[in-house]
Formats: C-alpha cells, structure tokens, sequence
C-alpha cells in the first residue's frame, strides 16, 4: 500500500462545555490518515473518536491543534470551505443512518449525489447494495439494516475520497453488522475510497489496516495489521 | 425535480393540517386586501371621472330668487371658473292611488355644454324645450322610475302653484350630485319610492314654478389656485340682495359626503384589516418554523453533513413559508376578484354611478402578490436564520436538556401549593414558551375583537332605530304641508277616525349666528307639552322644551363654540316673505341621532316670524289598526307636501340592511377562520413537541381524555385570556372604524350590546375549542413504544 498521507491531525485537541460543565472530549492528538486504508478507531463510549471522526469529517473544528488535508489546513477554514469540503470529499455513515424521513431511498441518495459533479448513478449504487426492490421506499417502510445500506449508498454515491462511519453495525444485529462491513470494504477495495469506521467493537478492528486504540480523549496504541481478514470471516 | 424541492414539498404533504391553516389566513388577508383595494380603487376612479366629466360643482349657494343675468355677474368675479345657475326645488308628487312622494326637480339649459353638475344620460333621450304636441319632457334617476314602475312616455304628475301639473318621462339620468338620492341629513337610507330626481329645462321649471327669468340656485367651479372660501364670499356678496338662503362647500353636499364616507371607511379598512391577517399569518408561520427547524436540528445537521451550505438549507425552510404566501395569494386574489365583485354590486345598488366599476385592478393584484410573497418570504429568513447556528456535529449529540426553573407563579406558595401536577406542567408549559404563548394571546385578541367589531353594527343600528323611531319619535306620521297654515286647521286631520293624538309642529330654516360665526340649521317648533317628540341631551337625558329659548342642537353648537346659556342670533331663511332676525338664548344642548335640528317653542317659531299659530306640520299617533284608513284619507288631501310614515321608513331600512348582513357574515367568518387558524397551529406544535411527554404520562396510566385535557388546560390559560382581552380591544377597534367613516353629516354612536360581547366569547370559545379538538386528534394514535424507544 503506498503510503500516500490523506489527512494529518497535528495536535488537535477538542473542548466543549455542556452547560457549565467544560469537558475534554479530545486531548493532543496527532494521526496521519493514508491514502486508501481502512482505518478503524476502537474506544468504550466517551473515549473521543466520534469526536476525532467530526474533525476529520469537517463537521467540527479543533479548540487547538491542526487538521491537514493533504497540504490545506482545515483548521483555519472557514464554514464555506468546509462546506465545500464536506461535499466533494466526504461520505458519511451514522449509526442510526439519519435518512431524511420524507424521502425514499433513491431520493435520499439523490439528495447526496445532486451535490458533486460526477457522482455515481443513485439507481446502480443501491442496486450495489442490493436494494434494488427497495429503491422507492421510504425510511419507515425499510428494516434498520436496509436503512443502514441506503446510508451507506448515499455515501458512497458522491464517490467520495474518505468514507467516514460513526458505529455503522451499532444498532444493527450479527449478520446485517457484518454485511455492512463487507460493504464498506467492498467500496475501499473497488474504488479505493479511504474508510475510517469509528467503534467499540474490537472484533471489527481485524478488517483494518490499521487500529487506533482511545481512550479518555487520546490515543493509546497505533496497531498495524499486516493481515486483515475480509468481513465475512471476522467474528465478535 | 431537485431533491429538497421534493423534499419541502412532502413536508408540506406531512404537515398539510398547519399549511392549510396558516394558507388560509394569508389567503383572507389578500381577499380582504384585493376585495376592499380593488373596491376603492374602482369607486374612486369611477367618481374622479364621472365628477370630471360632469363639471361637478365645487360651491353651492342657494336664494330666494334671483335673475338669471345674474349668473353672469359671477362668473365674471375672478377665481370662478364656471357658474351655473338653476332653479332646484322640492316639489310632492302625486302617484298612483294618490299616494305622495316628494321629487327635487333641478333645471337645466337646452342644449347643455359647459355647465357645472351636468346630467349624464342613462338611458332614453334627453328633454326637449318645446316637444312636438307640448307637454313637458323630463329625465328621472333610474332608481325612482324602477321603484315606482315608470318606463318612458309614462305621465309624473307633481303638485306646484297649487295645481297638478304633468310631467312626461323621456330617459333616465344622473349627475354627480345624485351619486345617492337622499332628501336631507335626516335620512337614513335612500328611499327611491317616496324620493326621487326629476331634471327638466330651465324654461319649462320657470314656467311650472312660476318663476320667469328667475333662478334659485346658483352653482361655481373655482379656478385652480383661488380661495375656495375667499371666492365664495364673493359670490354671497353679490347674491346678498337675493336672500342668501344656504351656501356650502362640495364637502357638505350631502351626496358626495355619503359617497366620500364610504370611500373613506374602504380605505381605512383595505389598510388596516390585511396587516392584521398578514401580520398574524406572518406570526404562525415564525412560531412554525422556528418549532420545525428546532425539531429538525439532527436533520438540518446531516444536510451540512452532506455539504450542503446554511443558506441553501435557509431557502428551504423558507421555500415554505414562501409556498403558503403563495397559495394564499392565488386563492386570495380569486376570492378577491369574487369579493369585489359582490362589494360592487351593492354599490351600484346603492349608488347613480354610470360606469361599470367592478373591473380588476392590476396594480393591486401586483401590490397584494408583493406584499405576501414579501411577508412570506421574509418571515421564512428570519424565522430560519436559527440554521446557521447549527454545527452538524453537535446536532448528533443529544439536545441539553431545556433549561428548567420556577416560573413566577411559584412565588405565590398558597396558589400552586393548591394547583394539581396537571396545572403545574400546564402552567410551566405556558410560560416557558413565551413567543408561542405571547403569538395565541395576540391571535385570540384580536379575532375577538374582530368578532366584536363585525358584530356592532347590528347593535348600532338596532339602536339607532330604536331611538329614532320609537323611543324620539312618538308619532306615527309626519305630515308636511305645501305652505304654512293656520293651527285650527289641523282639525280636519285630527279629527280623522283612528288619529289618537295629534302635535302641530313648525319647521323654519335658519341660520344660527354666534361670536362672528353662523351654521345652518332647521329650527322646530313645538308644542312645549309635547308626547310625540322626545328630545335628550347627549347622555340620553330627556330634555324640558322650554316657552322662551332654544334647545340647539349639539352639532351647531360646536360649530359655533356656543354653550348653554350663550345668546345666539337666528335669520329665517324660508325663501318666502321677508326674512327675519331674532335673538335666542340658549336654553339646552340637544343631541339626536340622525339629522338635526333645535327646537323651540311653537309660539316662539311663530314669534320668531312674526305670526301667529301657524303651523307647517303635523305628527300623528294612530290606532295601529287603522293605519291604511289614515293614510288614504291623508292621501286625499291636497295641501299636504309629504308623508312620513314610520312603518314604510322600518320597512325601507329593513331591505337595506340585507347586504349588510352579508358582509357581517363574511367578516365573522374571517375572524374564526384567523383565530382557528393561530389556535390549531399552536395545539399542533405543542403536541408534537411534547409526544414524548405526553406518551409517558400515558405509560403511566393516563387516559386519553386526560392527556387531551392537559393540552386543554394550556390552550385555555392563552385562549381566555385572549378572549378578555379582546372585547375591550373590540370596542377599541369599532371607536377608530367609526371615526375613520364619520363625516361632517354622519356619525354613528358607539353602542354595543352585551350580548355582542356574549356571542363574541362564544364565538371565541368555539374556535378555540374546535381547534383543540382537531389538533389533538393525535393524541389516541400516539404509539407509547415508538414514542419511548431510546434512541441515545
């Protein structure tokens, strides 16, 4: 794998206050993110990686610290760039999908792939994520691992370099968790987009390249894994 | 379609209950706006013109007689543009079964050119000066020959010198002195079959009223730039050896005053009635967007996620807002167009305009669809500017929970330790959000006091006629006569079979001089022991008609800035005989409603002119069961100019009253529709906001019904409030609506039953409750485990 650096974190640290209540959510942290990996982040609950994920993803800017993409500093970026960061580089996948409930599942990744220049047809995505009869439904009318897809589908239609996932398989059972996962490593394989899956489960950990392992705000271990197993083989 | 397009358009599908609410608000707005604009608009243009192209006169001077030559003499005077001069004169007519009515013929030259007041011609042809086989040609407004049947060739006869002379029916016509026929002041309503306008030439009036060479009237346009009142007492200086009986500015004409008056009740109404429906509109649909952005924060936050930028997302939310402005637009300006039409229907009902004037006005289209898309879409800007705020990162983490805290109520421990939980929540509710709550105590308040202000006029009215026909007027006729006569004979009336009672009176014009200042007015007199005329001051309190002294009216009274007890000077103005001067005192300030009028003594009238138990009329009580008996007897008499007869003056406001009926109906409507609307959408809003909430309360056993009953109790805390405060605000709203259509000839009195108030409340209540009921229908479908599944 070239080791081409995607984005850099270079000391971010991440503060709010809920109410009058200062929290630390992400202490110093530096990581570089290549080209084309798939990067899983594990920590228990309040570790900082959905926070680390929000930097990455340009929905958050750090209280300190710098985020590089490539050479641009995001940190100093302003809401427009960012904005138009998120829309040409980024796909997200949440944990409860967040689908727009008035839409139908083609709409929903319309609304993505309307945004980017040469996105991927709506239609041949969902069909990618074998939801070709399910294409006209709405959100409530789709089980949670449907869900899941059309979210996944709405990410990857923009065709995005970096796939960002905040507990894709959170709230999803056994084998519909492990089918999203294939996916996701489907789309690093087939089109090279960089995968960052955020979660607390280690078993999920074998499918990367790399693992960040955090807690209370930092990281703790950088694991390289010269072996990573295909989803459909890994096990929790 | 673009996504978000799609998307708005299915939050509208979702959310339709609260769209065609809020809809129907803006579209009322822009009815009323389009209907009332479009109507003034139409009315006043079709007045500038028909005013322009008739010469409508600016001055009015009215004589005993005077030559004809002299006409020329003021014309020459420098700011007059034009003189007319012309003979008008009241005169009975004689109809059918020899019923009486009264005409007001007015003369005109053959042919006309440059007059000031010419006829427009409606229908059949002009009067000749010498038609074919003699006779004399006449043109009568259209109103009088369709109430009394006449068509052309048909014979008027009127009674003048005397004698019965005929009168053939050529055409029908009008003038922009006729735009409303009414006799005097006094009138309430125009009544076509006992008063008419009958226009005929110069010589053949002289020749019937036997006044050759002579004319009565003289009317002026004044030049641009002159003094209007600077070229008037010019003009009375040269009438002066004529008599000067009246002379007034076109302010003062009686029909243009009417007209005028409507115009500007329309006016002030097309301002005043769509900024509240607008603003109110404008309020919902702020509360309602900003409740859907807050709600939608998670969404709004994964929009960002997706790239989209703030202000895309802005001109979503706004396309909504935008979308009711514009729905209500469209249905507002068909509804208008509909509405305007009715409304200039009942004007050409009520006036002789000759113009169609129920056309559509662009400009106001162009002005309603502006000012809506405008209030809609800068109200979807500023209720959405909330979505710049949002970081989508945040918007993933779960809301802080609302700030809590006491409200002020709590202060008071002896009551809230008194108050169930229910009230406690329903009260913490209620203040917490203020906006919201601030929002529905304004609606309410002001349908209320929409409601009260439809409603009044019914009360006025009722009054107005109580007053006026039964409790200030004892009598049952009023029978004038073609010339003063002596009070003895009055006998041969009295005596009729069914008279019960009755009161000579005696009515002389004057002028009332004061402190350098003069007014006109008629002087009555009585019989100090009357029962047939009740006079009050302007608290209603009877007033004692005294032997020697003057009961003024209150209308003069402040023209001149006299008070009881001042001295003031009287001239007669009869038009006939010398006139004569005499000092009165003032012994009372007297107030009626319609018209005017001060009263005196019937021997004091008589001294006043030198006479002795003359009388010029008659008031009569009469055995209800004989009324048709009196009325033929009194028909048969010739010396009687007019009739006045009670029955036919109820019957005749009764048939007006219809149309107004109408617009009741409609404006009521309109102050449901706005209230309904603001309390639905609010339920609306509480209710979703609070599922959670309420589907708890459920788990926890609560019934349906209870659960409804606790939004209930919020509704009503706003809602009652509302309604107290809308009556007062009511009767606030009815004081401007009367001041904005009173003029110098009309005022109407600020009388409002309680029972308007009652209906009123009622009225409130209803909406507010139908609302309710509507808004909560969700509460049965509320699905407890949905609701409650942790989504964190």
């Amino acid at each position: 794998m070239a080791e081409n650096i995607l984005m850099k974190l270079d000391g971010a640290t991440r503060t709010y206050t809920m109410g009058d209540v200062k929290v630390e959510a992400l202490r110093e942290t530096s990581l570089d993110i290549y080209s084309g990996e798939i990067l899983v982040i594990l920590g228990p609950s309040g570790s900082g990686k959905s926070t680390l994920l929000n930097i990455m993803g340009g929905m958050d800017l750090p209280s300190g610290g710098h985020v590089f993409l490539e050479r641009e500093d995001l940190s100093a970026a302003g809401e427009e760039r960012l904005t138009r960061y998120r829309r040409n580089e980024v796909g997200f996948v949440f944990q409860f999908y967040n689908l727009m409930p008035d839409l139908t599942a083609r709409e929903n990744v319309e609304l993505a792939s309307g945004l980017v220049e040469n996105p991927l047809p709506a239609a041949g995505v969902l069909k990618e994520m074998g939801l070709e009869d399910r294409m006209d439904h709405f959100p409530s009318q789709l089980s949670g691992g449907e869900q899941q897809r059309v979210s996944i589908a709405r990410a990857a239609a923009k065709n995005p370099r970096l796939l960002l996932c905040d507990e894709p398989t959170g709230a999803l059972d056994y084998q519909t968790g492990k089918l999203i996962l294939g996916l996701l490593a489907r789309i690093n394989r087939d089109r090279g987009s960089t995968v960052v899956i955020v979660t607390h489960n280690t078993g999920i950990g074998s499918m990367a390249h790399r693992i960040v392992r955090m807690r209370s705000g930092s990281i703790v271990e950088i694991i390289q894994n010269k072996t990573p197993v295909s989803p459909e083989r890994i096990d929790w | 379609m673009n996504v978000l397009v799609k998307k708005m358009l299915r939050t509208i599908w979702n959310t339709r209950g609260q769209f065609l609410a809020v809809t129907a608000v803006v579209t009322v707005g822009i009815t009323v706006y389009m209907s009332m604009t479009t109507s003034y608009f139409n009315l006043n243009a079709s007045k500038d013109r028909f005013y322009r192209e008739n010469n409508f006169a600016d001055y009015y001077f009215h004589v005993v007689r005077a030559p004809q030559q002299v006409v020329k003499q003021v014309e020459s005077l420098p700011g007059v543009a034009v003189a007319t001069g012309r003979i008008q004169k009241d005169m009975p007519v004689v109809k059918e079964g020899d019923q009486r009515a009264t005409a007001r013929i007015t003369s005109y030259a053959v042919p006309m050119e440059g007059e000031v007041n010419r006829i427009q011609l409606m229908s059949g042809r002009f009067f000749e000066n010498n038609p074919q086989g003699g006779g004399v040609e006449v043109l009568t407004d259209l109103k009088f020959a369709s109430a009394n049947g006449l068509s052309f060739g048909d014979l008027v006869y009127i009674v003048a010198d005397g004698r019965k002379a005929p009168l053939t029916l050529v055409g029908t016509g009008t003038s922009p002195e006729f735009t409303i026929a009414m006799k005097d002041a006094a009138t309430l309503m125009p009544d076509p079959r006992t008063f008419g306008l009958i226009m005929m030439s110069h010589q053949q009036a002289q020749q019937i009223m036997n006044l050759p060479g002579q004319i009565n009237q003289v009317i002026i346009k004044v030049a641009p730039g002159f003094n209007e009142e600077l070229v008037a007492s010019g003009v009375k200086h040269i009438l002066e050896p004529y008599g000067n009986l009246a002379s007034y500015p076109r302010s003062k004409q009686l029909s243009h005053a009417v007209l005028q008056g409507e115009l500007d009740g329309l006016k002030a109404s097309s301002r005043f009635m769509p900024v509240i429906f607008l603003g109110i509109a404008a309020a919902i649909q702020m509360v309602m967007l900003g409740r859907m952005i807050k709600g939608k924060r998670l969404e709004i936050g994964v929009l960002k996620a997706l790239g989209y930028s703030s202000r895309s997302i802005i001109l979503h939310y706004t396309g909504y807002s935008v979308a009711t402005s514009l729905m209500g637009c469209i249905m507002g300006t068909i509804l208008g167009a509909g509405l305007t039409s009715a409304i200039s229907g009942m004007y050409a009902e009520i006036f002789n305009l000759p113009q169609a004037i129920g056309s559509i006005n662009y400009q106001a289209v162009l002005y309603g669809s502006a000012l809506s898309l405008g209030v809609g879409a800068s109200t979807g800007l500023i209720a959405s500017r909330g979505v710049v705020k949002i970081n989508p990162a945040d918007s993933m983490r779960p809301n802080p929970p609302k700030k809590g805290g006491r409200i002020f109520l709590e202060r008071w421990e002896w009551i809230w330790k008194r108050l169930d939980s229910t009230w406690k929540m329903s009260l913490r509710t209620a203040f917490r959000n203020r906006g919201r709550f601030t929002l529905v105590l304004l609606g309410v308040t002001f349908s209320v006091g929409m409601l009260v202000m439809s409603l009044f006029s019914n009360d006025t009215i009722d009054y107005m006629i109580k007053k006026q026909f039964f409790e200030n007027q004892g009598y049952d006729y009023l029978v004038r006569f073609s010339a003063p006569l002596k009070e003895h004979e009055l006998l041969n009336i009295s005596r009729i079979e069914g008279v019960l009672r009755a009161e000579p009176i005696f009515e002389i014009p004057v002028r009332v001089h004061y402190n350098g200042k003069s007014q006109e007015d008629s002087l009555q007199g009585l019989n100090v022991t009357t029962t047939l005329k009740k006079i009050t001051d302007k608290n209603g309190r009877p007033l004692q008609l005294p032997e020697e002294g003057v009961l003024i009216s209150e209308r003069t009274a402040a023209k001149l800035g006299a008070r009881e007890g001042d001295p003031v000077e009287v001239e007669t103005l009869l038009g006939t005989g010398p006139s004569r001067r005499a000092a009165l005192k003032i012994a009372g300030v007297n107030q009626q409603l319609v018209g005017g009028g001060s009263f005196v003594s019937i021997d004091q009238a008589n001294g006043i002119l030198q006479e002795r138990s003359l009388v010029s009329g008659v008031m009569l009580k009469v055995d209800p069961g004989t009324f048709h008996v009196v009325e033929k007897k009194l028909d048969d008499m010739t010396a009687i100019s007019s009739v006045l007869s009670r029955q036919k003056e109820l019957a005749n406001f009764d048939k007006n009253l219809e149309a107004m009926i109408y617009s009741i109906l409609i404006m009521v409507m309109f102050a449901m529709v706005m209230g309904f609307a603001i309390v639905y959408n609010s339920s609306v809003i509480s209710f979703s906001e609070r599922k959670r909430e309420l589907a708890s309360l459920r788990v926890l056993g609560f019934t349906n019904r209870e659960v409804s009953g606790l939004l209930m109790k919020e509704n009503m805390l706003q809602s009652l409030l509302g309604v107290a405060l809308g009556l007062p605000l009511g009767r606030l709203m009815t004081q401007g609506y009367i001041s904005a259509v009173s003029t110098d000839l009309f005022t109407m009195p600020l009388v409002i039953y309680p029972q308007t108030y009652f209906l009123s409340t009622a009225g409130g209540l209803l909406f507010i409750w139908v609302a309710h009921l509507v808004a909560v229908r969700g509460v049965k479908k509320l699905d407890l485990v949905d609701v409650l599944k942790n989504r964190d």
